[in-house]
């Protein structure tokens, strides 16, 4: 009974779980009960025990973050299996999850959305990992529980949160390109009231890997994240939280020898939640969220006058109840109703868009003595410019033994059409082509026809009446966890998404500059299909290597048909004979890797308090554009040679409350910046961490 | 093994056949003429920006094999990635010269040496609706890299299938867009490469 009361009890408090632990248990050898323990919150939205979740999850401590010396979490996502940190234009980095863009994952920070995709990739880079207490991963569609852009997975970032009486933690790394992290926390808890404070500075001298041009590879930057937290509990019954966190970003624009300037970026998230406890079986949430994100960029010319300016600003705000029914130990239901008001202002626009949705969920939950799970999930969601979508879900776990569970699941996701999609309207200033939203076509055609501008039109406006569809995509996994013995620990997990409706770009009319004027439509299908693979292997009690693995077929449906027709063909050389290829001559999408690798040996030093790791990912070949002029990636085209990235690690802790720490990422200083600009080169870093 | 030999024996027995049937001709030009034109110029000015895309046309006659300034014998004509055809109405194209010929084009998705006869139905001409060979990355005979390399790439297996102004037929394809195939340099850009093989005889479709 108390044991129950406890789950009930910490299912009831939401994100702030494990708010009792002692901020330096992190630091100790826990490996032996970890798995045990671990859980997540993000696959059910309720507290769970990790290994009896029916879905393909991962998990990052903030031990196995702190064991990296990560400091941004791009940082730690990109050795996770499966996961890849892809560059996007403007320095970004956005999230490949089982072999689909950043634009189909959906970032959580304590539940809550992350915005600001002013191109689709939402940049990593921007969060630190020094107030993340888990990193909660879930593969594969999972709108059923968080509607749009859950659609190749979510990616969860649970922060700290007070700790009971008074303590803190500083932080700092520095290294190269004169990098330096700051970071300071302080956390007390008594009785009724918690409050949490953590700040941190990230700066950069940017550093260059191409000399023959004016700009850096990266520019220097600096930015600062707040986030302050109260936990305040009324009674046994009733539980407030409120969390505020500021982000601000400097850095220089330079775009040529003759223009430059500066762009800033500035975020704020604020998020509220009211917890009442009726009674054992019943729970409620009202949670509220607000964020808004700011970018702009300026441009001068070398008299000083201003030569370009954009900017981009972007409003969200979410309230939500939701409540949790748990009538015994084996049913348990979920149910939430939400509105959501979106908002954008940006260079470029067509208007002042706002998009408003509201949405209402339900899961079921059947559980039966740890040996099987069952989950039925269902979602609905209305919006005021698209069509209304049903994102079902359902997932089953069934434990043989102790040695062997099976899990599968079939769920739903979909990602709405953003604004770039339905309001741009751009014309680039040095090459004249035009890109119109698909909801802007039919006011600013005639328009550009009235200019003159329009020498053909090539596609009828009578099309554009109708409503741009959400991309959507049925996911399949099918996985098995297998504890040979306690040492050594098998996940192997089968994947395939199915994604229709995908948005591209086509060519709507022709200009009398005898440039293109483009739109969006609805048009590809793709499917990305593969396994993965997760090992670890403990060799003693200070020593464990853990590896993963992941295959992967990302292809176009269409090309794939082409090929199969032999309507695609290609030369050898610029002028031998053309000739047809066949069907395994088509190589896929761009930027997938068909064979993803890493590894990492942990080894604890007991008698010096010393922990290090070495730590390697390997990513196979893959094809940034297309290089033989057949418009698909295929055998005959160049590709990125594979690579792999070796880093180590070697933190030890002293007196208890004292870590120092040095590494080396990529000591083997990898480059490659023509194709692969986030990756640096060799980094070579010193750290130190004070528990108080 | 028997069969096999039979078999040498007819090819080798028709090719005679065909050699002293040509011979026994004798006419002054072949009537299929195979070529490869290297670097053939197609400068535009314009274009880039708000300003529309203007200058000449790079004409070509297939009957003299060579580029004109003729403004009647050509057959079909180049600036940067645009193909005109010497057939239809004008597009409304600045400076684009007059078609006063019956040429008309269409792309045939198979390779040069597979294209062997024209299907007389495909042809279309150029209007305001569009080119006979559209233009655009992916819809004619090109796909455009985008950045960072902005490489212009024949489509391997488009060749181009024209009718000239005279009702005579030929087929092309285009190698490369780049003065001595060399597209490392942006400025040899605007530089043709390509092959064709042009049937004299008027109103003869096969190649």
């Amino acid at each position: 009974m108390r044991c129950l009361r406890l789950s009930l009890l910490i299912l009831f408090c939401g994100t702030q779980w494990l708010f009792s632990q002692a901020p330096t248990e992190v630091f100790l050898d826990s490996t032996e009960v970890e798995n045990l323990n671990e859980v997540i919150i993000s696959a059910t939205r309720t507290k769970r025990q990790l290994a009896s979740v029916p879905l393909p999850t991962q998990l990052i401590s903030a031990k196995a973050i702190a064991a990296a010396n990560s400091i941004r979490l791009n940082d730690i996502l990109e050795e996770q299996t499966g996961l890849l940190m892809v560059p996007d234009y403007g320095g970004v980095e956005g999230l490949q999850m089982q072999g689909l863009d950043s634009q189909y994952n959906l970032i959580l920070i304590d539940g809550v959305p992350l915005i600001g995709r002013s191109a689709g990739t939402l940049d990593l880079s921007r969060v630190t990992v020094g107030n993340i207490k888990q990193i909660e991963i879930v593969k594969g569609p999972s709108s059923s529980l968080y509607g749009n852009e859950a659609l190749a997975g979510v990616v969860n970032i649970i922060t700290q949160t007070p700790k009971t009486g008074f303590g803190g933690r500083f932080y700092y790394r520095g290294g190269t390109f004169s990098s330096n992290d700051l970071s300071t926390e302080l956390s007390y808890k008594k009785d009724k009231l918690g409050l949490y404070a953590f700040v941190n500075r990230f700066s950069n001298e940017g550093y260059d890997l191409v000399d023959s041009d004016d700009v850096n590879t990266v520019e220097p930057f600096h930015n600062y994240t707040f986030n302050t937290k109260i936990n305040y509990e009324f009674s046994e019954k009733v539980k407030l939280f409120v969390s505020g966190r500021l982000y601000r970003q400097v850095q220089d624009n330079v775009a040529s020898a003759s223009y430059d300037g500066e762009s800033q970026i500035d975020e704020w998230n604020f998020h509220s939640k009211l917890e009442l406890k009726f009674n054992e079986s019943w729970d409620s949430q009202f949670e509220f969220y607000a964020t808004t994100y700011k970018a702009e960029e300026f441009l001068n010319d070398t008299a000083g006058n201003l030569f370009s300016y954009s900017d981009f600003k972007q409003r969200f705000l979410r309230p939500e109840f939701r409540t949790v029914f748990k009538p015994n130990a084996q049913n348990s239901f979920i149910a939430g109703v939400g509105v959501q008001f979106e908002s954008l202002q940006r260079t470029d626009f067509f208007g002042y868009p706002k998009f408003n949705s509201s949405y209402l969920y339900s899961q079921y939950e059947y559980t039966k003595n740890d040996e099987f799970n069952l989950i039925l999930g269902l979602r609905f969601d209305r919006h005021n410019e698209y069509t209304s979508q049903l994102s079902p879900k359902a997932a089953a776990r069934y434990k043989f033994n102790d040695k062997l569970a099976v899990k599968g699941s079939v769920s739903y996701g979909f990602k709405t059409p953003d604004f770039r999609q339905l309001y741009f309207d751009f014309t680039n200033a040095t090459v004249g082509y035009t890109v119109l939203g698909y909801n802007a076509v039919t006011t600013l055609i005639p328009e550009l026809e009235a200019n003159g501008d329009i020498a053909s039109l090539l596609v009828p406006l009578s099309v554009f009446e109708g409503n741009l569809k959400p991309e959507r995509s049925i996911g399949y996994n099918f996985g098995i966890d297998l504890g040979i013995d306690p040492k050594l620990k098998i996940n192997l997990n089968l994947f395939r998404n199915e994604i229709s409706n995908l948005i591209d770009t086509r060519v709507i009319a022709r200009k009398t500059n005898g440039q293109n004027v483009f739109s969006y439509y609805n048009v590809n299908e793709i499917y990305t299909q593969g396994l993965e693979f997760n090992a670890s292997l403990k060799f003693n009690k200070n020593t464990v290597l853990t590896t993963g693995y992941q295959l992967l077929y990302a292809k176009d449906k269409k090309a794939v048909q082409a090929f199969k027709n032999g309507e695609v063909f290609a030369r050898l050389t610029p002028t031998s004979p053309a000739f047809a290829l066949s069907k395994k001559d088509y190589f896929g999408l761009l930027n997938r890797s068909r064979h993803m690798l890493n590894f990492k040996l942990s080894y604890h030093m007991q008698k010096w308090n010393l922990d290090s790791n070495i730590r390697a990912t390997y990513r196979s070949k893959f094809g940034l554009y297309d290089n033989n002029g057949n418009g698909y990636l295929d055998a005959y085209d160049t590709f990125v040679s594979g690579y792999s990235i070796f880093d180590f690690a070697i933190n030890k802790t002293i007196f208890e409350h004292y870590k120092l720490g040095f590494g080396m990422d990529n000591f083997l200083d990898f480059n490659d910046p023509q194709n692969i600009s986030n990756i640096a080169g060799r980094i070579v870093y010193g750290n130190v961490t004070i528990n108080f | 093994m028997k069969s096999y030999n039979t078999y040498k024996t007819l090819i080798f027995l028709s090719i005679f056949v065909f050699t002293s049937c040509n011979d026994d001709e004798g006419s002054p030009l072949p009537a299929k003429q195979y070529s490869q034109i290297t670097n053939l110029h197609a400068p535009m000015t314009g274009g880039q920006g708000q300003e529309p895309s203007s200058g000449s046309y790079t004409k070509f006659d297939f009957a003299t094999a060579s580029v004109t300034t003729s403004d009647t014998d050509w057959d079909i004509a180049f600036r940067a990635t645009t193909i005109i055809v010497n057939g239809g109405t004008s597009t409304g194209d600045v400076d684009e010269p007059e078609r006063n010929g019956n040429a008309a084009a269409y792309i045939k998705n198979l390779p040069f040496s597979e294209v062997t006869s024209v299907v007389v139905s495909d042809f279309t001409q150029d209007s305001l609706e569009g080119l006979a060979i559209p233009t655009g990355s992916g819809n004619g005979w090109y796909t455009y890299t985008g950045p960072p390399e902005h490489i212009i790439l024949p489509i391997p297996g488009k060749t181009l299938v024209i009718r000239t102004r005279d009702f005579k037929y030929a087929k092309i394809e285009i190698l490369s867009y780049y003065k001595d195939l060399d597209d490392s340099v942006a400025s040899n850009a605007r530089y043709y490469n390509f092959n064709y093989l042009y049937n004299a005889n008027e109103n003869e479709t096969t190649f």
